[in-house]
C-alpha cells in the first residue's frame, strides 16, 4: 500500500487501471474530461493494454463499452451530465441485457441555465434507468467504491451496471491524499472479467435485446428487481470483504453519530464530509446532532436508512437536485417512503445547485432550523435553504415601450 | 443462419440467461410472411437487372445466360412487390400466394 | 486546521500550487490536506482562485475556503480587477505577497493582514525557469511563513514537474523562501 495524491478523476482512473479493463470507449466532457485524457494517455504508453475506441458521442460511447462486454472483456466508460443524457436511451439497454458495466458519473448539472458544476441532477434523472448508484465522500471512496463496484456489478445475481458518482470539481478536482493498494491485492479482490450471462460470439450465436413482447416484457423487468433485491446482500459481502482486506469500512447507510442525535441530516455525496465537521463542531456546542450519510441510492436502502432514523423525531433530508414538480426532491421521496410509518416530522431542503458550495454555514443554519423546530421554537423551515432573496429579479433588460 | 441454428440446437447443454435474447430463430424464414409472389413474365423481360438492384432483402439473382434469368429465393422473398413496382418494363406481376399452393 | 486561499491570474498555474502544497504536507510532513479549486469559466489572464486546508487529522469539510488563516498573492494587480483579498480574514490572517515594490506594498497594508511575508516571485521564477510563471517561487515565500518545510515543497515540485523542469522549480522556491521578508 502506499499513499498518493490524487483527485477524484485520478482515483477513479487508477481504479479501472486495476480492475485491467480491456476497452474503453469515452468521450471527454467537463469536469469528467480528464478521466477519458488520463485513460487514453494510459492506452498510449502501453501501461494499459486495452483498446481505447474513438468514439463520436456519449450515445455511442455506452454502446460500445456495452457491445464490447458482452464480447466477454471488462470495458469502461465514464461521463457527466449532458453526456449522460445523452446515455439515457443507451443506458436501459445496459441494464436491461445486464451488461455490469462499472461508470464514474462525474455529477454536474444539467443546462439550461448551462452550467459546469456540480448537482445531482444528471445522476437523479437516471435513477430509474436500472443502474446501481454509489454516491462518494471524498476521493478515497471514489477509489474504494469504484473497486468494490466491480464485484458488485459482477455478482452473478446482481448483474446490474453501476455509476459511480461524485461531485463535479469538489471531488473530481479536489487533490486529496489517498490511499492505492498493490495490484496484487486489487487483482485477487476483483478478479478476471468472466462472462455470466448473455454474449456475443460468432462462432455460438445468440441475439441479444431483440423485441420483446408482453408475454415476457413484465418478466425481463422482475429480473431485473430481483438482481436489485440480491444486490443488498451482495454489498453487505463485499463491504466486508473490503474491509478486511483493505481496512477502510464503508457503510450501505452511515449513520453517523445518530445514536444519540436529537435531529438527523440525511444528505448525499461529498457535502456529507463538511455536515460530519458541523455535526462535531455543533456536538462541541452540546446540541445532539447526527448525520445519515446516503451511500448507496440505488437500490434505495430503505431497511438500513429505517434503522439509523428510528425514533428520530425531526429529519432533515438535503437534495442536491432541484426536482422540479415533486413535493420534494428523490432523497427526500425515498426517505419518506422508506419512513411512511414513522411519527417523524421530515423536513426537505434543497441547495448547492449548479455549483453552489454547500459550506459549514448552509449545513450550521440547517441544524438550527431543525433544532428549533424539534424545540417548538419554529414552524416553517427554508426549504430552499441557499437561494438568494432577489431570486425573481436577479435579470433585468430594457425593453422598447 | 439456418446451418447455425442446427448446430446449436443439437449442443446439449442449456443454461439461464437473464434479459432479452433470442437464442432459436423461429421467425428466421421470412418467406413464411409472404402473401404475394413475384411471378415474372421472361417474354418480356429484357435482363437489365433493375429488380434485382431494388430488392430490399437481396434475394434476386440475374443469371444472364438462362432464359428464366430472374431467380428469386422464395425461403426469403417477403413479396414486398418493390422488383413488380420498379421493372421497367412492367413484366413482373404479384399474384396471391394461396392460389399457387 | 489551517485554512489557505491563493489567488493569482489564470495561467500562473495557482491551482497546480494549491496541489503540490497539498502534498508536500500529505506526502512529507504525515499531514492531511484537501483542494477545492474554484474553476470559472477560466481563460488566461482572469482572476482566480483555489481553496487549501491543511490538518494533522484527515479533513472531513469539502467546501471552499471563506475565513483564510493565510491568504496568497501571487499577482498584485487582481486587487485592480474587483478581487478583496481580504474578503474573510481575521486579526491573525497572514499575507503572502509577489512583489518588492514599495508602492505595491503600500497599496497591500491598508488590508489588515497581522503580517505580510513579501518577495519578488516572478522575477525570481524568471531567473530559474526563464519563464514568469510564480507558482514554485511562491511555495517557495510560503515556506517562509513556517506553515510547510521548504525541503516538502522542495520534494512535491520535483514530483509534480519531473526531473529537469522540477529540479530549475525547486531552485526557484528554494531562493524566493531564502529572500522572503517579512512586515
Amino acid at each position: 500500500m502506499a499513499y498518493k495524491m490524487l483527485d477524484g478523476n485520478g482515483a477513479a482512473v487508477e481504479a479501472i487501471k486495476m480492475a485491467k479493463v480491456q476497452v474503453i470507449s469515452a468521450y471527454p466532457i467537463t469536469p469528467q474530461s480528464t478521466i477519458a485524457e488520463q485513460l487514453s494517455d494510459l492506452v498510449a504508453t502501453g501501461e494499459l493494454k486495452a483498446q481505447y475506441v474513438r468514439v463520436e458521442s456519449e450515445h455511442t460511447a455506452l454502446s460500445v463499452a456495452t457491445a464490447a462486454e458482452l464480447t466477454g472483456v471488462r470495458a469502461a466508460t465514464a461521463t457527466a451530465s449532458q453526456g449522460l443524457a445523452l446515455m439515457h436511451e443507451v443506458a436501459g439497454m445496459t441494464s436491461g441485457c445486464r451488461v455490469p458495466i462499472v461508470m464514474p458519473v462525474v455529477n454536474r448539472g444539467l443546462a439550461a441555465p448551462w452550467t459546469l458544476w456540480a448537482d445531482h441532477g444528471d445522476a437523479m434523472s437516471e435513477r430509474d434507468t436500472g443502474w446501481l448508484q454509489f454516491y462518494c465522500q471524498n476521493v478515497q471512496e471514489v477509489f474504494d467504491l469504484t473497486v468494490m463496484a466491480y464485484r458488485i456489478a459482477e455478482d452473478e445475481n446482481v448483474l446490474t451496471p453501476a455509476m459511480v458518482c461524485m461531485d463535479g470539481f469538489f471531488l473530481s478536482h479536489s487533490m486529496q491524499k489517498i490511499d492505492i493498494p498493490d495490484q496484487e491485492a486489487i487483482d485477487e479482490f476483483i478478479g478476471p472479467f468472466v462472462t455470466k450471462n448473455s454474449y456475443l460470439d460468432p462462432e455460438d450465436p445468440m441475439f441479444v435485446c431483440n423485441l420483446t413482447g408482453p408475454d415476457d416484457f413484465t418478466e425481463m423487468r422482475y429480473q431485473q428487481k430481483v438482481g436489485f433485491d440480491n444486490s443488498i446482500k451482495v454489498i453487505e459481502k463485499v463491504q466486508k470483504e473490503f474491509a478486511q482486506k483493505f481496512g477502510r469500512k464503508l457503510q450501505i447507510i452511515e449513520g453517523y453519530r445518530t445514536d444519540d442525535a436529537d435531529v438527523v441530516l440525511v444528505a448525499l455525496g461529498s457535502m456529507c464530509g463538511t455536515a460530519k465537521y458541523v455535526v462535531n463542531k455543533l456536538r462541541e456546542q452540546g446540541k445532539k446532532v447526527g448525520l445519515a450519510k446516503v451511500t448507496v441510492f440505488r437500490p434505495f436502502p430503505f431497511r438500513q436508512l429505517r434503522e439509523v432514523l428510528g425514533g428520530k423525531e425531526v429529519i432533515g433530508v438535503f437534495d442536491r437536485s432541484a426536482g422540479l414538480g415533486g413535493q420534494g426532491g428523490p432523497l427526500w421521496s425515498e426517505t419518506c417512503a422508506a419512513i411512511k410509518d414513522y411519527n417523524s416530522d421530515i423536513r426537505h431542503y434543497v441547495g448547492g445547485l449548479g455549483g453552489r458550495d454547500v459550506s459549514v454555514r448552509t449545513i450550521e443554519k440547517i441544524y438550527n432550523e431543525l433544532l428549533e423546530i424539534k424545540n417548538g421554537t419554529r414552524k416553517e423551515h427554508t426549504e430552499w435553504i441557499d437561494v438568494k432573496e432577489n431570486a425573481m429579479d436577479i435579470r433585468q433588460v430594457l425593453k422598447n415601450a | 443462419m439456418q446451418e447455425q441454428q442446427e448446430k446449436l440446437t443439437n449442443k446439449p447443454r442449456r443454461c439461464r440467461v437473464l434479459g432479452p435474447v433470442a437464442y432459436e430463430y423461429t421467425a428466421a424464414n421470412t418467406g413464411s410472411w409472404r402473401l404475394e409472389r413475384p411471378d415474372v413474365d421472361f417474354s418480356a423481360c429484357i435482363k437489365c437487372g433493375t429488380c434485382e438492384k431494388y430488392c430490399p432483402t437481396n434475394v434476386i439473382t440475374i443469371k444472364k445466360d438462362q432464359k428464366k434469368c430472374v431467380e428469386i429465393d422464395f425461403n426469403y422473398c417477403k413479396g414486398c412487390g418493390i422488383c413488380a413496382n420498379e421493372c421497367p418494363k412492367k413484366c413482373i406481376k404479384m399474384v396471391p400466394e394461396r392460389s399457387e399452393g | 486546521m489551517v485554512e489557505l486561499k491563493f489567488y493569482g491570474i489564470g495561467g500562473q498555474g495557482m491551482v497546480t500550487a494549491g496541489k503540490i502544497l497539498s502534498e508536500a504536507v500529505s506526502l512529507y510532513e504525515g499531514k492531511y490536506a484537501i483542494t477545492v479549486p474554484s474553476y470559472g469559466a477560466e481563460r488566461r489572464g482572469a482572476p482566480v482562485n483555489t481553496s487549501i486546508i491543511l490538518d494533522d487529522e484527515p479533513v472531513l469539510v469539502n467546501s471552499f475556503v471563506y475565513n483564510p488563516d493565510i491568504v496568497l498573492v501571487s499577482d498584485p494587480s487582481i486587487i485592480d480587477k474587483g478581487v478583496d483579498v481580504s474578503e474573510g480574514i481575521h486579526e491573525d490572517s497572514i499575507l503572502v505577497l509577489n512583489t518588492e515594490d514599495e508602492k505595491v506594498l503600500d497599496a497591500y497594508k491598508k488590508y489588515d493582514f497581522k503580517e505580510i511575508y513579501y518577495v519578488d516571485a516572478t522575477r525570481i521564477a524568471l531567473d530559474n525557469i526563464g519563464k514568469g510563471i510564480p507558482n514554485g517561487s511562491m511555495l517557495g515565500a510560503l515556506a517562509a511563513t513556517g506553515i510547510v518545510k521548504i525541503d516538502s515543497v522542495e520534494s512535491a515540485i520535483k514530483i509534480t514537474f519531473g526531473e529537469k523542469a522540477g529540479e530549475k522549480n525547486a531552485r526557484a522556491a528554494r531562493e524566493a523562501y531564502e529572500q522572503t521578508k517579512k512586515m
